[in-house]
């Protein structure tokens, strides 16, 4: 019914098949001009991101190119052509272990809680409310919670040989950052559950965490998972706070091992890694930094790809 | 979700878990070594030597500034201070008052070179009365080099400073480097002037030398000063000579090392001695310091100390003689 | 008379079910409520974290210091103002970016881009929405400066704020474009098709009736927008150079200090200075400020998206 469709069904039929049918293909100049102007935009903003992956490629190629597997392997140093990035890709690793370990379970069981268990009352608006303003706060902010908590104040359990500068304090830090997303993104996925997919399970007699558990989860599963993933990929990328932690940004020796223990001791990540040698002068180390910027930008690219992936597919699925 | 897909998801969500819990954090044997951002290549390059030798100890160093890292030394929260600048005494009580003991040692020798944009052909040679007309306390609100020009003569100077806009850019208080620089230049004059041992509070302040190494190369007519070593690496901007009384000096290895440079410094490093009676790791890497690696300073672009004061150095670090010298 | 006996009457106990279920319901109940809980806890912690220290700036800091030549931190300088004006340029300049971009995006996605199309351009914006904030620094050091501000202002150095705002821009187009997007696809198609109906044009339609009906969606975007880059660090500690201290300027070809980058650039350093003024407190002042500021921002832009909902 055209005068009367609704919202939802606005995507199914888009505006510009509208617009011809009623309007027919008279030619309109300001329209055409309009159109071109929107058009610029988008490319201009499409273009930015080619622009900036282009020249990001080009700069680093020589070192991506020609010492790919040192690179990946080898360690800060002083000198640009032996430097290289396994600290800080297993830094940037366990900071996303300590995401998905953290601030998932907790901020699935919060958006849980919120969209099935709670009633509208002033209490859950506050905490929507309060939500909604943590994923506004800078992360530089998160990094002072983290400096004054994690670091100072529980040093000697997150770091005993680093005074609390460590990856257990980085990883926590980080991963109260993403909370709030996951638990706005979780919450989304689980409003989309159909309500009769819910009644029906309580008109068999389940509980409410029967319910949950086994049909309402299952169904908002794709969403739930494709906001944690860009969650992720969202922790993987900040450095502000890792400044604020105590990240080590001129060098440091080990710091390359896989073993848990090891996770007190001082650190670096891959966002530091690239804000350090991004200040260094010379050709030689921008060479680097483009090229550690590549390799970043594959892990998180490649992590917001998966999202939109899951998301597509299940969407697919469910059609 | 199938049965197998929902395992295979729990085991995946599991294994964090257990690599976590599995984590329980060792006390490993470290090397702290942090301050001054001039020292602090040297000390890489001291690092990764040791690294390579001895690779299960995990060796840390940064460069924020050799008054940051005092910050840090004094309350026993880093093995070695790296320094630009002597310890001064405040620095002194601090820790005192943090009951850390430290072991002067000197390694390495450097100037600090002013400069200026390459184009800027009216200024070539600024004697220390000028630099402090400039940059000093006095200062404030200065901005054209002309504006220093009645100072400068009334200290005793009679360069022609031009009518050009002064854009100052130069390293901030976190810094040895500013330490020095008022050391060596700003406080030959303030007692007799009355004033604060300091700078000028209103210029462009960096703790990062490349950031004054642009700044100098951005504007026309600018001013800034840098460690020697990071100076003569960069294009972009030009050394002046200094005038301290004997002529116009230029910064180069042999006049920084015979001291005829008038504005050079000895670069230092600060141990714990509580921290190194305790950790036989931090002792051999004070030792690889001084010894096996030493002839790093030169590679790195600093000047290397001359043998004798090299050897003293030596000794005090054998006898553990705690204090300044 | 039967044989039957009557059962025992029903009692509540019977239907409430197995205990053992009820007490899995309560358990996980809690569990789930602690979760939640654990947000308020967290936000309580940040402004329990600033706050003190922030206080003991403001009582014992000398109010001439806050107002005189620049953020000067070590010094027991601390103008402000500079911090201030640092971060409008730099928002100025991103929104300055961002909107015409971000609005242009949105406007085609949604009224005139076709299926294919679109399916093929919103994944390249949510791309650029997960390029992290150090790229866009690196890039806005190496490329924007000198290929663009420098180009404009020959006077510019390498480290400017203008670079460092254009970064920032780029860094929020995608923000800027998906929430507008969804402002006005949300405006039902029945006004387009009376437009239509009365024989106005496509530019007509979408300028003056789609526009003007999404326009809460589109300033919540923008606040939305303003909020990020005032939040924005990394861009302009790479970028805008003046990482020691900074001179009051509102010339954005120089290098500039923004209150994020200030608190950065603080925190390199030590965490804990004694007898050298309040240097490490000014750094929780500053960072309260910010959380005021972006918690003002984030509950005028939810009011106005509220606004949307209803009218739709």
């Amino acid at each position: 019914m055209a005068f009367t469709t609704p919202a939802a069904q606005v995507g199914a039929i888009v505006p510009e098949q509208v617009r011809r049918q009623l309007t027919g293909r008279r030619s309109d100049t300001a329209g055409r001009a309009f159109q071109a102007l929107l058009i610029t935009a988008v490319a201009a903003s499409v273009a930015v991101l080619g622009v900036l992956v282009y020249d990001m490629v080009q700069t680093g190629s020589a070192t991506l190119t020609g010492r790919l597997g040192d690179f990946l392997t080898g360690s800060l140093r002083s000198q640009p052509g032996e430097s290289g990035l396994l600290q800080g890709l297993r830094g940037t690793f366990y900071i996303g272990v300590f995401t998905v370990v953290f601030a998932f379970p907790i901020g699935v069981g919060a958006a849980i809680y919120l969209e099935e268990y709670a009633a509208k009352s002033r209490l859950t608006r506050f905490i929507d409310l309060n939500i909604r303003n943590l994923a506004g706060v800078p992360s530089v902010v998160y990094g002072i919670l983290g400096l004054a908590i994690f670091v100072k104040a529980l040093g000697s359990v997150t770091g005993p040989s680093s005074q609390g500068r460590s990856l257990i304090s980085a990883g926590l830090t980080l991963a109260i950052l993403v909370l709030p997303i996951v638990i706005i993104t979780a919450s989304e996925a689980l409003r989309a559950v159909p309500g009769s997919l819910r009644e029906a399970g309580y008109g068999v007699g389940a509980t409410r965490w029967e319910v949950t558990k086994d049909h309402v989860l299952p169904y908002a599963a794709p969403g739930i998972l494709t906001g944690t993933v860009l969650a992720l990929a969202r922790a993987l990328g900040e450095a502000a706070p890792l400044i604020l932690v105590g990240a080590v940004t001129g060098f440091l020796s080990g710091g390359t091992e896989l073993d848990p223990s090891t996770l007190g001791d001082r650190f670096t990540a891959m966002p530091i890694i690239i804000t350090t040698w991004a200040g260094r002068p010379g050709a030689e180390w921008e060479q680097v930094t483009a090229a550690a910027i590549v390799v970043l930008l594959v892990v998180v690219l490649l992590a917001n790809a998966i999202a939109i992936l899951l998301r597509n597919h299940y969407e697919k699925k469910r059609g | 979700m199938s049965r197998i897909r929902r395992r295979i998801h729990s085991a995946a969500l599991l294994l964090p878990v257990v690599l976590l819990a599995s984590a329980c954090v060792r006390d490993t044997e470290t090397v702290v070594v942090s301050g001054s951002s001039t020292v602090e290549p040297i000390s890489i390059a001291v690092a990764e030597g040791f690294a390579a030798v001895r690779d299960e100890v995990s060796i840390s160093v940064d460069g924020p500034g050799t008054g940051d890292g005092f910050e840090l030394f004094c309350d026993g929260l880093i093995d070695i201070n790296d320094a630009s600048s002597k310890i001064k005494p405040e620095q002194i009580e601090q820790c005192e008052a943090g009951g850390v003991d430290f072991v002067e040692l000197q390694i390495a020798n450097d100037g600090i070179a002013v400069l200026t944009h390459p184009g800027n052909d009216a200024v070539q040679c600024l004697t220390l009365a000028d630099l402090y007309a400039l940059v000093g306390p006095e200062s404030q609100r200065f901005t054209r080099w002309s504006d220093a020009q009645g100072l400068a003569a009334e200290l005793g100077s009679d360069t022609d400073l031009p009518s050009a806009p002064l854009d100052v850019t130069g390293p901030g208080e976190e810094s040895g480097t500013f330490a020095s620089f008022v050391e060596l230049v700003i406080e030959e004059f303030t007692e007799e002037r009355g004033q604060e041992e300091t700078t000028r509070p209103d210029y462009q302040a960096s703790a990062d030398d490349n950031i004054i190494l642009q700044g100098v190369g951005g504007s026309a007519t600018s001013l800034g000063w840098v460690g020697f070593a990071f100076a003569r690496e960069a294009d972009g901007v030009k050394m002046l000579e200094i005038d301290g009384g004997e002529g116009c000096v230029a910064p180069t290895d042999e006049t920084i090392a015979d001291g005829s440079y008038p504005i050079s410094r000895p670069l230092f490093i600060y141990v714990n001695a509580g921290a190194a009676a305790q950790s036989p790791v931090l002792e051999a890497f004070v030792d690889f310091y001084l010894h096996d690696a030493i002839d790093v300073v030169a590679d790195v672009g600093y000047v290397p100390l001359a043998d004798e004061d090299l050897a003293v150095a030596r000794d005090r670090w054998a006898s553990r003689t705690t204090g300044a010298a | 008379m039967s044989d039957l006996t009557t059962p025992a009457p029903y009692t509540l106990e019977d239907f409430r079910g197995s205990r053992r279920r009820m007490r899995t319901e309560r358990a996980v109940r809690a569990v789930l409520f602690t979760a939640a809980l654990l947000s308020i806890v967290i936000s309580v912690l940040i402004v329990g974290s600033l706050v003190g220290e922030a206080w003991t700036f403001v009582s014992q800091v000398e109010a001439s210091s806050l107002w005189s030549d620049g953020w000067f931190p070590r010094r027991g300088i601390y103008d402000i103002k500079t911090l201030l004006t640092g971060t409008l340029i730099v928002t100025v300049i991103a929104m300055a970016v961002a909107v015409p971009l971000g609005l242009g995006a949105a406007v085609y996605l949604s009224e005139y881009a076709l299926g294919g199309l679109r399916k093929l351009l919103k994944p390249m914006l949510e791309i650029l929405a997960g390029i992290p904030s150090v790229v866009l620094g690196f890039f806005a050091l190496t490329f924007i400066s000198p290929e663009i501000v420098q180009r404009v202002s020959g006077e510019a150095t390498q480290f400017n704020i203008a670079a460092a705002g254009i970064g920032v821009g780029i860094l929020t187009v995608p923000l800027v474009a998906s929430i507008s997007e969804d402002a006005m696809r949300s405006v039902p198609m029945a006004l387009r098709e009376a437009s239509y109906g009365l024989g106005a044009r496509k530019i007509t339609t979408t300028v003056r009736v789609v526009i003007p009906a999404a326009v809460s969606g589109l300033v919540a975007a923008f606040i939305v927008a303003v909020s990020r880059a005032i939040g924005e660090t990394m861009v302009v500690f790479i970028a805008a150079g003046a990482t020691g201290g900074s001179l009051f300027s509102t010339d954005p070809f120089k290098p500039g200090q923004t209150m994020t980058a200030a608190i950065a650039s603080q925190a390199a350093g030590t965490d804990q200075v004694r007898g050298a003024g309040l240097t490490f407190q000014s750094l929780f002042f500053v960072a309260l400020l910010l959380f005021v500021i972006t918690l003002v921002l984030n509950v005028l832009a939810g009011r106005f998206v509220q606004r949307v909902r209803q009218a739709y």
